[in-house]
């Protein structure tokens, strides 16, 4: 018998260091499989993959760094919005600046944090739902620009948009 | 002959020699090194295999939910669904208001925000609340727990609320029952169902998301059995007692259910789980809450359904028109399964037999098993959780509600979320196959002053107001007859309808829709349908809808614009009934009896106050339909913080 645990455990050493290692290609390969379920599959891919620990990580890891990822873009999308309505003199377009800063309070302050903890803590819905509403954010925003001349922030508030809507997507594969 | 002579000693494995002794199963130096060497080769050659293989992960990555966002390449920014209900394309999902409308997004302001929350419908003061927890009946009073978040209007932080009722309509909040302050509920303290112990006391199992994140159950129960208020409760020093089996992941082991008394004198209660896609529920038993054994199996599962929340399993007899205690079963008594589905935010049910022998469900009809059948409600409604009330013997059913609306507007009006009016639940009796659902009777403890409408005409393709006063806080019950002769003589056709593809109430057939505009404007400019819609086969036969129509309810593009509803069974001999209760942004609706239920939330700009006004209304193009109603206006029920109590962190 002991001779029998003996080498089950040098077979144990053994199949582990030859295990499937973690590889570039077998990690990057789970962020194309991921992102494929996406609807922007390119935008995905290099938000990921931007996050140096994206290749090491799991759906839940690649759902939190997608969710981190709107935080970013929005919190500094707020930024530009804030210094823009400083700058403005036009009434109109400094109310459609206000309304979008409600909007993109919303994502930062409500959407993003509860779909971290979604995530974290097992009940990815709440997760999904935040996302989902973070997407709806920027488009109530887009919405307000409609009968502006211009929408300054219009290439900021689409990928805001969009990278809600890869995250949510990443983050119901958890459902 | 036998030839005893081998290479390798056999051993015995009949059980026939237990005290051979072990040097007699020692194998050869030599075939032990085969054996490691072989087993070296065959690790290598798993290792190469495996390398690249990129799919270990196909638990996860399998994108079996109903909700789909992997809509058509957007041109410009797309709209992304809140809900979408299973089966309906993403087009008719969208949150904001249709191609051609002003799609501005709708700046809401305090009066209409205000004028949202409910009147007699139960609601913590501010902040976000979600699943109903652990209600009972103890000591006179009504209790009930509730998933909340007492920093912000969103998911969040989740501990759980308490309040008590006399009757289940008028509730005093009480402080928080439990909140996150131990490793094992570190990260929430989730859903969880009480059982009510012969001698009378109280046990409270419930889900708490641990340190890690990992799922497990917990024991908690009243610190003090003599306080009929159960303000202050105590959690087992050893917990956790449930973690999550081997081959179940730590996210997927949550919602204990009520315990029920098994014939061998043993305590079982299920909870919901998934492996893959397939729902499953498991069965523990237990004889002090403390120690369980998991049965072998499962009670039940179903392929493609997903994680399993909130699982329900209850007794509801065949004969009697009360509830039943949970542990009941004989020959006159049909059990249900009820899942709340992760994957598509619905609840649904299962009529079957439950055996005791080895725990197993059976539905009656498996194309409708859970999952995929029946619904409890086919509008806004989850995590719905029933209790047996001693007090009146009777089932009672809890649902919550959740907002149609956007999250900014939540946090700006600063809560979200409402439960549904308690309902009693039985077996319908005349069909078999489906739960009746009803308004508990106190809630006819609010009626105020009431109208009737007698036998009114509504010919086809007409409107006809309803003067009630004020139309936002309103019990309404009313009986519809269909002129018969159109009935009979309406062409039938081949094609299928269904409420939420069916362009609302403003398409017309021949026999229907009709019903009542709910929480409208007087120029109809914001109106809630809440109708029948009656269509004939080629074969002659009748089928039966009930829907709710949101898509005009609001001028504001930023709130939930499907058209809810389901076939509703109606019998021969049977009028159409309706029983509605609008509650400001909430109306709950009842067809037949409560077999088909329907419940929404609206949120209009324009018909609110004094504006929102009551029609009934007939856009069939053949048929003229008889109304009958009685409505109530409905007093509030004043919920608010019990008096005099310390320390209410609401």
């Amino acid at each position: 018998m002991n001779k029998f645990i003996c080498f089950s455990l040098h077979y144990l050493i053994f199949s582990f260091t030859f295990s499937p290692v973690n590889s570039r290609e077998n990690r990057a390969s789970l962020i194309g499989t991921t992102c494929k379920t996406t609807p922007f599959y390119n935008l995905c891919v290099s938000a990921l993959q931007s996050d140096p620990h994206s290749s090491s990580t799991d759906i839940p890891g690649l759902a939190q760094i997608g969710a981190n990822k709107v935080k970013a873009k929005a919190t500094a999308t707020l930024k530009q919005i804030t210094n823009l309505l400083e700058q403005s003199k036009d009434q109109s377009l400094k109310k459609a600046l206000l309304d979008c800063v409600d909007y993109y309070d919303a994502i930062v302050e409500y959407d993003f944090p509860t779909a971290i903890d979604a995530v974290v803590k097992g009940d990815p819905k709440f997760g999904v739902q935040g996302l989902n509403d973070a997407a709806n954010e920027a488009l109530a925003c887009e919405r307000r620009f409609e009968k502006q001349p211009k929408f300054p922030i219009e290439g900021d508030n689409k990928v805001v948009h969009d990278l809600s809507a890869v995250a949510s997507s990443i983050v119901a594969l958890l459902l | 002959m036998v030839d005893t002579v081998s290479f390798l000693p056999v051993s015995n494995f009949d059980g026939s020699n237990p005290s051979e002794p072990l040097q007699s199963r020692r194998i050869p130096m030599k075939v032990q090194l085969l054996i490691f060497f072989g087993l070296l080769a065959v690790g290598l050659f798993a290792a190469l295999l495996t390398s690249n293989n990129g799919s270990d992960f196909v638990t996860e990555s399998e994108h079996g939910s109903l909700v789909s966002l992997n809509t058509a390449k957007p041109e410009l920014l797309q709209p992304v669904s809140r809900g979408p209900a299973a089966g309906v394309s993403e087009k008719s999902n969208r949150l904001f208001a249709k191609d051609g409308e002003n799609m501005v997004a709708f700046p809401w302001n305090n009066s209409m925000l205000s004028w949202q929350r409910t009147a007699f419908h139960f609601q913590p003061e501010r902040n976000w609340m979600n699943d109903p927890n652990g209600p009972l009946f103890y000591k006179g009073w009504y209790h009930f727990f509730y998933q909340y978040n007492p920093h912000a209007a969103v998911w969040g932080d989740i501990v759980w609320g308490h309040a008590v009722s006399k009757d289940l309509i008028h509730w005093l909040h009480l402080p928080l029952a439990m909140v996150a302050d131990r490793t094992y509920d570190k990260n929430g303290v989730w859903t969880g169902s009480a059982t009510i112990l012969p001698d009378g006391k109280i046990v409270m199992l419930y889900t708490g998301s641990d340190a890690d994140a990992v799922q497990v159950q917990n024991l908690a129960y009243p610190t003090d059995h003599s306080d009929p208020l159960l303000i202050n409760w105590v959690k087992f020093s050893g917990n956790p007692v449930l973690v999550p089996p081997p081959g179940i992941l730590s996210k997927d082991f949550r919602d204990p259910t009520t315990a029920w008394w098994t014939s061998e004198g043993k305590w079982r209660l299920t909870i919901g789980s998934k492996i893959n896609k397939t729902g499953i529920a498991f069965v523990y038993e237990t004889k002090d809450f403390i120690t369980y054994e998991k049965l072998d199996g499962v009670l039940h599962a179903v392929d493609g359904t997903g994680m399993w929340e909130c699982v329900d399993f209850f007794p509801v007899s065949k004969t009697k028109e009360n509830g039943l205690d949970t542990s009941i079963n004989n020959p006159d008594v049909k059990h249900v399964l009820k899942v709340s589905l992760d994957d598509d935010k619905n609840d649904y049910y299962a009529i079957g037999t439950y055996h005791e022998k080895n725990a197993a469900f059976i539905p009656d009809d498996p194309e409708n098993d859970v999952g995929i059948g029946l619904r409890y409600d086919y509008g806004v409604y989850y995590a719905a959780k029933t209790f047996y009330d001693q007090n009146k013997n009777r089932r009672v059913l809890w649902g919550w509600i959740k907002e149609s609306d956007s999250e900014a507007a939540d946090v700006q009006k600063g809560w979200a979320s409402v439960q549904s009016i308690p309902r009693t639940i039985l077996l319908d009796q005349k069909t078999g196959t489906h739960l009746l659902q009803w308004p508990v009777e106190e809630i006819e403890s609010l009626r105020l002053n009431s109208y009737d409408f007698n036998q009114v005409t509504v010919q086809a393709g007409s409107v006809v107001p309803l003067d009630v006063g004020p139309a936002t806080q309103l019990d309404i019950i009313a009986e519809f007859k269909i002129d018969k002769e159109a009935l009979d003589k309406a062409t039938g056709s081949d094609l299928t309808f269904s409420c939420s593809s069916s362009g609302g109430a403003v398409k017309r057939g021949a026999l229907g829709p009709f019903g009542l505009l709910a929480l409208a404007e007087d120029s109809l400019s914001e109106q809630t349908p809440v109708y029948f819609y009656i269509a004939k086969g080629s074969d002659g036969n009748l089928k039966t809808f009930f829907c709710n129509d949101q898509t005009r309810s609001s001028e504001a593009s930023d709130v939930n614009k499907q058209i809810f509803g389901s076939v509703v069974p109606v019998l021969e001999g049977e009028n159409l009934s309706l029983r509605v209760l609008v509650d400001h942004s909430i109306i709950e609706s009842f067809a037949q009896g409560g077999r088909t239920v329907i419940t929404s939330r609206v949120y209009p700009t324009k018909a609110i106050y004094g504006a929102a006004k009551l029609f009934l209304f007939n856009n069939a193009t053949e048929a003229g339909v008889n109304a009958s109603l009685r409505i109530w206006q409905m007093s509030s029920a004043f919920i608010r913080p019990y008096p005099n109590i310390d320390n209410q962190p609401q």
